[in-house]
């Protein structure tokens, strides 16, 4: 490639690039046809989904569908100028909203939450369910066998057998009435079969009944019922707590303790703050989960810890893969080495194989009594137990894994230096050393920089890369949400799944949007350097 | 442009055609009494008999979803009203987190099937920090139990035989631990209880209304602190070694080089094909008989079930028919465990085996509270079974101790 190209005699015919050919080829009826299809595919899609939104009543997303769906087919059909440019945006416009705006959207929202373990539904089902937990067996409560059956005058009652016992009544909205034991017959396990007078309800008329069962009860004592359980059985039961609507509050009906809503989501006592009914609901709680994170040592004193270790990890991941692919590209980037190709290709494979798979085998590889390293090493190194090496060792593997990327980057920005420079740098008398510093580095950087602040948002984030080799750990001190080598990601997926009483998806969210503050402004101001060294050029 | 705008009639025709057809798939869907059931791959085609043998009879129809087994109670939280389950096959430590969830509706069983069942189990699917309900009916149980290489060492009587037999096999052999019991250094709570219990240790205590009580830790109980000294010592002679992994411990015991495994049930198959001579016990007693944890599995109605209209139909099956021992046979068969119900006795040899080294074993804690436990029990034994600059156990557990009770709080 060292002869300069030799621009075409200006007689030869246009001839067409493959891409404008293949292009030409689709602009005819094929073309035609495959937009249609895709754009049937589209409305397909679209009036399948919304007869899902009509099914659980989402009006408000059935509109935006089918606004969204009538805003596609106009704009690929109608042949209007305007409409060209819009063609080419809207895809990724709905993916762009699709895929990044609604997930940030949700986490906002969780974030201002109590979203955890206990606070999952809403008010109403939260009070409906304390009200089905209340209900206790009351001293001496009996169990029925039960079928439910038709009257003369074909209303719903209970026959109902007592078990143990064996005593036979018919249960009504009003109460119970004994029936003698020879009216009913039984079947092995105590369930009415027949009931003289009444027409027992069998097969698959029983199972339409669920709505009607739920709501029927016979009343026995004081607010004691009794109240059917599935379609074979009865139980008597009496509410331990009472509702009060108008002063939203629970009553508990043995000693008038009462429990307010706390505006956080819970009923909770009045005499003794700990004690809340279970379950609560998701309720706003403004700054009440930066707070936490703000103030309570538990979770401050963890974070700071993290988000000083994340950046460690995060810039050393960086340099010493940059430093490394380039010293690996410089050394290959001899002209005329033997074997150039092989090299490059085997130096790749750590960046083409599944990082998972790197990564558990690099956990087994590093274990200190049986794994490889140390055996081939004869030492005895707690790679993965204990807390600083734990740090080298996850820091080494991923240098590994980035390495390729920075070398196959530097590789292609090397050969983008023009050799002119740094052969005029020779001439003025410029050493290797410093021809590198002063010409090659600063031009590759140029092109490189951003992929280094592209790469450190990533690690960053990485959290494949701490989880599968040591899980965060090893533990040391008194936080056991946060190990040695939890990275702030890795710290969040932890308080999400395994905090205090189970999952707390409000403080996770919350540490979430911090950590997108923490990059955006680091990124943000890394790019805003890196323009400036462009201008240097 | 003329043709194009005839072009767009026409496309405008198909699409209308187009999105007609799959209109009509979707509203083909009919609505009679259908039970969603979410199980685990190992269970769906015994879920899918059994339950379709009591759909039959009763007029219903089952519509059973495999998931992975954890995800069905993540999924639970989160999943829409419309596709959420009427029935789940759950264990029964989801259930604190489940009813703190509202998410899965009390059980009333008559008297005749809670009889079927020994009381731990219907005991480990009860919840409640007011009034105690069950919310699950118990189908298959499982335990971890020291399993002996009877080639290579005899079946341990007392825990100073075990500690003798394993420490000579480890000499023998040039292995770096005793016991064949998996932590790694993610720690396994679960694997250690045996030597936990047997050391004296407890969870959570019981209050006076018989629930258990998540502000009574007892991680660092006296009698635990009081013989924390035999874990250095454990330590310190190798019987255990925290750096023992699953994969570990499962190939030293496979290929005759550890005498002692702690395992479970799951891996029936592969002891009885490894073509080994084993037998399976209970750790034996260390200052307190060493009991396993014990997990039931069993089936829950969520709350989505009366959403549905279909609330009895699932009570029926779940605390009528999945309760039977002819239900109970086939589900635990499935999934390779003991059923719960005591009427149907599993046949399997080793199974019986394992249920026999479960006597006295203490049910996971089913309180959301566990979840802030599994984690430090864990680290507190990595910590001080880790070889050469381990923890002090003593420090360790009270460590660990003090960091649940503040997660709890």
């Amino acid at each position: 490639m060292s002869t300069a190209p030799v621009p075409p005699p200006p007689s030869a015919p246009f001839k067409p690039g493959l891409v404008a050919r293949a292009i030409a080829a689709f602009s005819g009826t094929p073309g035609l046809a495959i937009k249609i299809a895709l754009l049937a595919l589209t409305n397909g899609v679209a009036v399948w989904a919304g007869i899902v939104l009509v099914d659980r009543s989402r009006w408000i997303a059935l509109a935006i569908l089918a606004l969204a769906t009538a805003a596609i087919d106009f704009i690929y059909l109608v042949p209007r100028s305007w409409a060209v440019p819009a063609k080419f945006l809207v895809p990724g416009t709905i993916f762009l909203l699709g895929f990044q705006l609604v997930p940030i959207i949700y986490t906002i929202e969780v974030a201002f939450s109590n979203y955890s373990t206990g606070h999952i539904s809403t008010k109403a089902e939260a009070i409906k369910q304390i009200k089905i937990n209340s209900l206790e067996a009351p001293e001496s409560g009996k169990q029925y066998e039960m079928a439910p059956a038709r009257d003369a005058s074909g209303n719903l009652v209970l026959i109902l057998r007592q078990d143990p016992g064996g005593d036979v009544f018919v249960g009504t909205k009003k109460g119970l009435t004994p029936l003698p034991k020879s009216a009913v017959k039984v079947d092995p396990s105590g369930i009415p079969l027949s009931a003289q007078g009444y027409t027992v309800i069998k097969g698959a008329e029983l199972f339409t009944l669920d709505v009607q069962l739920r709501g029927f009860t016979v009343p026995t004592k004081g607010d004691a019922a009794i109240q059917p359980q599935g379609v074979r059985q009865a139980v008597e039961l009496r509410p331990t707590l009472r509702y009060d609507a108008a002063k939203n509050e629970f009553v508990r009906i043995s000693d008038g303790e009462v429990f307010k809503d706390n505006g956080k989501g819970s009923f909770v006592s009045a005499s003794n703050p700990k004690d809340e009914l279970e379950p609560g609901w998701k309720a706003f709680i403004g700054f009440g989960n930066f707070d936490k994170l703000a103030t309570n040592p538990l979770y401050r004193d963890p974070f700071l810890r993290v988000f000083v270790w994340t950046i460690v990890y995060a810039s050393l991941t960086v340099f010493l893969s940059f430093a490394a692919g380039l010293f690996i590209a410089i050394a290959l980037d001899k002209k005329g080495l033997r074997g150039q190709k092989l090299y490059r290709s085997v130096l790749v494979l750590p960046y083409a194989m599944p990082g998972f798979l790197s990564l558990l085998v690099w956990a087994g590889l590093l274990n200190d009594d049986f794994g490889v390293v140390n055996k081939l090493l004869h030492v005895h190194i707690p790679w993965l137990f204990d807390a600083n090496w734990a740090r080298v060792s996850v820091i080494l593997v991923s240098v590994w894994l980035t390495t390729p990327y920075f070398f196959l980057v530097s590789m292609g920005a090397l050969q983008s230096i023009p050799t002119e420079l740094t052969e005029a740098a020779k001439v003025d008398g410029g050493g290797g050393w410093s021809i590198f510093r002063r010409v090659t580095l600063p031009l590759l950087l140029v092109a490189v920089a951003p992929l280094m602040i592209a790469s450190w948002a990533f690690n960053f984030n990485n959290f494949g890369n701490i989880y599968l080799l040591t899980g965060g750990g090893p533990y040391s001190g008194t936080s056991s949400v946060a190990g040695s080598t939890d990275i702030l990601i890795s710290y969040t997926y932890k308080l999400a799944i395994a905090s205090g009483k189970g999952s707390d998806y409000g403080l996770a969210s919350t540490v979430g949007i911090v950590i997108f503050f923490i990059v955006a402004s680091i990124s943000g101001f890394t790019f805003y350097r890196s323009k400036s060294l462009e201008n240097t050029r | 442009m003329q043709n194009s705008l005839k072009r767009m009639w026409a496309s405008l025709g198909m699409l209308a055609a187009f999105a007609a057809v799959l209109a009509a798939q979707a509203t083909a869907a009919h609505k009679a009494v259908t039970i969603v059931i979410w199980t685990d791959s190992d269970r769906a085609a015994a879920v899918t008999k059994v339950a379709g043998d009591w759909a039959a009879t009763n007029g219903a129809t089952i519509k059973v979803v495999t998931k992975n087994f954890g995800d069905i109670r993540d999924n639970l939280g989160t999943v829409a009203a419309a596709d959420a389950p009427d029935v789940i096959t759950a264990a029964h430590d989801w259930t604190g987190q489940l009813a703190a969830n509202g998410l899965v509706q009390p059980l009333y069983p008559s008297a005749a099937v809670k009889k079927q069942f020994p009381a731990y189990t219907l005991n480990a699917f009860s919840y409640g920090t007011a009034v105690k309900k069950l919310y699950g009916i118990p189908a298959a149980v499982e335990n971890i139990g020291l399993v002996v290489n009877t080639k290579l060492a005899k079946a341990p009587k007392t825990f100073a035989q075990l500690e003798s037999e394993a420490l000579a096999q480890k000499k023998k052999a040039h292995l770096s631990f005793g016991i064949a019991v998996q932590q790694g250094s993610g720690g396994d709570a679960y694997h250690m209880y045996p030597f936990f219990s047997g050391l004296g240790g407890y969870i959570f205590g019981v209050n006076h209304a018989g629930n258990l009580d998540p502000s009574d830790i007892g991680v660092a109980s006296p009698t635990l602190i009081k013989n924390a000294g035999l874990i250095n010592k454990w330590n310190k002679e190798g019987l255990i070694n925290s750096k023992v992994d699953g994969a570990t411990a499962q190939n030293a015991f496979l290929k005759g080089q550890a005498a002692f495994w702690i395992t479970g049930p799951w891996n029936a198959d592969t002891l009885k094909k490894s073509g080994l001579s084993f037998k399976v016990m209970q750790v034996p007693a260390i200052v307190k008989p060493s009991v396993p944890f014990l997990g039931v599995q069993g089936f829950m109605v969520t709350k989505y079930a009366e959403t549905h209209g279909v609330g009895s139909a699932a009570t029926d099956l779940v605390t009528n028919f999945f309760a039977s021992a002819s239900a109970q046979t086939q589900l635990a068969a499935a999934n390779g465990r003991p059923p719960a119900n005591s009427t149907a006795r599993s046949s399997d040899p080793v199974l019986a085996q394992f249920s026999a080294a479960s006597k006295g074993g203490v049910p996971m804690p089913n309180i959301p509270q566990m979840n802030s436990v599994w984690g430090d029990l864990g680290q507190a034994w990595v910590k001080s079974t880790k070889g050469s600059g381990a923890t002090p156990a003593a420090v360790a557990f009270k460590t660990a101790a003090r960091a649940i009770a503040n997660k709890i709080g």
